[in-house]
């Protein structure tokens, strides 16, 4: 086999997709790219890895730890090899990603007016009203073109027959993007020429497309109306996206106390006086956006910002709220709203999903728990989850006490051995686990999903916790043309 | 702009401008002390340099001199302190600045963090590291000038970066002039002049030796050499007059009124350059113009909180 000296480390996972080999031939889409690699030995491959740190590096793509007054900087993880997707894989993906977006917003703007779905027996009322992040405040509140989630990201994951899963919504503030930008930019220094070779599709139109949206939501009909980034500020986890997103878009970038109510409408404290705003874009929970209406010791939101949003003076976006639709009690109803709203079958398969309030599933998951991972309703990040067949006989049972406290909060999934790539790690080729989470921006033109997404690693050999808070790492996307 | 985002962007301009002059002096001083037969008094520099309300710091070497002024990451005016807060304010405005302003300053950070640094201060040749972290302030200087938009941004950075300047050079006139006694006088200033980058200018310009006359009238009033009080007073009203469009009326009009009086006061002064009393309490009175002007501008421009 031609790319034996590279691939001698390569062993591939029984029963688990592998994107790059079909048993022990190369599939086609990777082809190119690997002939072009072969040029490089594995001392090349070192050496290339070497620059992307030291890019990553004096670009400050960083997190900050603080610690002792002074910040230690951390590189988001990075590989330099890229994921391949191919152009039919795409087209479902695609297709299947703006079908479930959607139906979620048609479920968003039903469960906070009519409640149809409820009505008609489709989804319990008690699940709808037990979900921590169904907000009564927005209930019979009317969108502008009724859009609750403009930016969406799905994160998708590969089964066995290479098939994909949703594994997971995130309609509220999903981050990641600027990742999936800056890691494109990692390639063409890295990798000279190699995109143009392989037909990759472009992904740097996501910052207009973005913008574009935002300022359709003004509320003024003005031509210039003023749109701003929300975000927590430099110490959140994020603010690189943060910072990185409002310099492409040319917005400015808020922080809570720069911003003011005053007679239901929001300013921006300028050296020029105030400047109203017409549309935040915030990186901010729903729980922290106004001290008024949510949780009274936020010192991120502003005072009387959600009074200037109901008052239609303001446009939010995501819009508050939208917890309840990505709520993981509620995603094994996502294939119904798709059938029941939009009389279609669902492109993308659901993970099989068991509520755990549910005394049968309850000791169902139980008797086979190696097999099963569960997970909190209402957290992301990786936090809070059990994997079944990584833990100990003690950890299940001290879980299994915190389920039975309040089941609601629960569910458990059987546990799927994520698709691998090949990465490279400590100077060798192999394969790791890995998701996708491509971002759906939906506009009063309809969604668009640029081509490409965020593929998150779990950098460990065989783990399959591709967080970034729990040691995953990122890699470029290709969908080719 | 957003007022937060323009104190950042002043402040950011100050603290590098500190550390731009610190360095230079300290560069000076360096070289001072291996060209003196005498101890070169490192005590005094560490004092003079550190900040008032700190237990004082007591140095026995010139090599824990340059650590303490430069290195010490607790030392609440050490280079690398100052470093790290030019650095702090950049990032909280990281969309607002260019992304090569913000690359060059995170650059400037990594160079001081760099082992390679404290080994050249600490064990080899000091003055390598001092013109490495220099250069990079200039790179500063030069990407604002080639990348940044002149809006107003531009104009609250250049503000930031000449009533840094101004106060320095104030402070620095005061400190040399204090240790001078007859017999060092003129080597006083001509250390005073190097650390100012403006020795070279001096032999041309005044053309005989060095006197005390001269040397005030370079660093006060010469409105050709870039570091004197009087041309950064006119860098400053002359960027506020910038602000003339974007500004509120009435603010502009107070600020205007006491950039234009810091101006003129100093421009048509009678003070006599031979006494040296009134000269002193020209220092003094200029400093408070100086602070007033850039307290003023924090309540009418960056007011947010």
């Amino acid at each position: 086999m031609p790319f034996s000296t590279l691939l001698t480390d390569y062993q591939t996972t029984p029963n688990v997709w592998d994107e790059m080999c079909d048993q022990q031939a190369i599939r086609s889409h990777y082809q190119v790219f690997l002939q072009s690699l072969k040029k490089d030995s594995i001392a090349e491959l070192v050496k290339k890895n070497e620059l992307a740190k030291k890019l990553f590096m004096s670009q400050g793509i960083t997190f900050t730890v603080y610690s002792d007054g002074e910040g230690i900087e951390k590189i988001f993880p990075f590989d330099i090899l890229p994921r391949i997707i191919t152009a039919t894989e795409w087209s479902i993906i695609e297709r299947g990603i703006k079908q479930r977006v959607k139906a979620l917003n048609i479920f968003l703007a039903d469960v906070y007016h009519d409640q149809f779905i409820i009505k008609d027996g489709k989804i319990p009322a008690a699940l709808i009203l037990s979900c921590p992040n169904f907000m009564k405040e927005m209930v019979g509140v009317d969108l502008s073109h009724g859009i609750y989630t403009q930016i969406s990201g799905i994160d998708l994951i590969r089964d066995s027959d290479g098939s994909f899963y949703v594994l997971e919504d995130n309609l509220r503030t999903p981050s990641g993007v600027s990742y999936m930008l800056e890691n494109r930019s990692m390639t063409y220094r890295i990798f000279p020429d190699t995109l143009p070779k392989n037909n990759v599709r472009s992904i740097k139109d996501y910052p207009d497309l973005l913008l574009k949206n935002l300022m359709a939501l003004s509320k003024r009909a003005i031509s210039n109306p003023t749109v701003v980034l929300l975000t927590p500020g430099i110490y959140n986890s994020a603010y690189f996206e943060h910072t990185t997103l409002a310099r492409l878009m040319g917005v400015e970038l808020v922080e809570g106390r720069d911003l003011v109510v005053d007679n239901a409408k929001v300013y921006m404290k300028t050296t020029a006086g105030l400047k109203q705003v017409d549309v935040i874009y915030r990186r901010v929970d729903d729980d922290f956006l106004d001290p008024l209406v949510f949780n009274p010791k936020s010192m991120l939101g502003v005072p009387g910002l959600y009074f200037a949003f109901r008052s239609g003076n303001v446009a939010i976006i995501n819009a508050p709220g939208n917890g309840v639709a990505d709520d993981k009690a509620v995603y094994p109803y996502v294939p119904e709203m798709i059938k029941y709203y939009l009389n279609e079958e669902p492109i993308l398969k659901t993970v099989p999903t068991y509520s755990m309030s549910d005394p049968e599933h309850f000791s169902l998951v139980f008797s086979q728990i190696n097999k099963m991972v569960i997970k909190k309703t209402n957290e992301s990040g990786g936090y809070g989850m059990l994997m079944g067949n990584a833990v100990t006989e003690k950890e299940i049972a001290e879980y299994k006490k915190e389920v039975e406290k309040n089941p609601r909060q629960f569910i458990a999934q059987p546990i799927i051995s994520l698709s691998t790539v090949p990465c490279f790690i400590d100077g060798k080729i192999q394969p790791r686990h890995v998701d996708l989470r491509p971002f759906a921006l939906y506009g009063p033109q309809g969604i668009e999903i640029v081509p490409g997404g965020l593929t998150r690693v779990a950098l460990r050999e065989g783990s399959l916790v591709v967080n970034s808070s729990q040691g995953g790492g990122s890699k470029d996307t290709w969908v080719l043309a | 702009m957003l007022s937060r985002v323009a104190d950042s962007v002043f402040w950011m301009a100050r603290y590098l401008e500190r550390t731009d002059n610190v360095l230079r002096l300290l560069r000076t001083d360096y070289i001072a002390s291996q060209d003196e037969i005498l101890n070169f008094d490192w005590q005094r520099v560490t004092d003079t340099l550190s900040t008032k309300s700190e237990t004082p710091k007591v140095v026995t070497s010139y090599r824990e001199a340059l650590y303490h002024l430069i290195l010490n990451k607790d030392h609440d005016a050490s280079v690398f302190t100052n470093i790290v807060r030019v650095r702090e304010n950049a990032r909280s405005v990281q969309d607002y600045i260019t992304k090569e302003l913000w690359q060059c300053l995170n650059d400037y950070y990594h160079i001081v963090r760099d082992p390679h640094t404290e080994d050249l201060l600490l064990q080899q040749d000091p003055v390598t590291a001092l013109d490495t972290l220099l250069r990079e302030s200039i790179i500063f200087y030069g990407t604002v000038e080639v990348t940044m938009n002149r809006g107003d941004g531009y104009t609250f950075l250049n503000l930031g970066k000449y009533i840094e300047r101004a106060l320095q050079s104030l402070d620095l006139l005061e400190m040399k002039w204090d240790i001078a006694d007859e017999v060092t006088e003129p080597v006083s200033w001509k250390y005073l002049l190097y650390a100012l980058s403006g020795f070279e200018f001096h032999t041309k310009f005044y053309r005989n030796a060095l006197q005390t006359e001269d040397v005030i009238h370079q660093v006060l009033f010469n409105t050709q050499f870039p570091h004197s009080v009087s041309y950064s007073l006119s860098q400053i009203d002359r960027y506020f007059q910038r602000l003339k469009e974007t500004s509120l009326t009435d603010n502009f009009k107070e600020m205007e009124f006491l950039a234009g009086k810091m101006v003129k006061d100093i421009q048509y002064t009678t003070v006599n350059r031979k006494d040296s009393v009134a000269v002193r309490e020209l220092i003094t009175a200029t400093r408070n113009q100086i602070l007033n002007f850039s307290h003023k501008l924090t309540t009418l421009y960056f007011g947010y909180t």
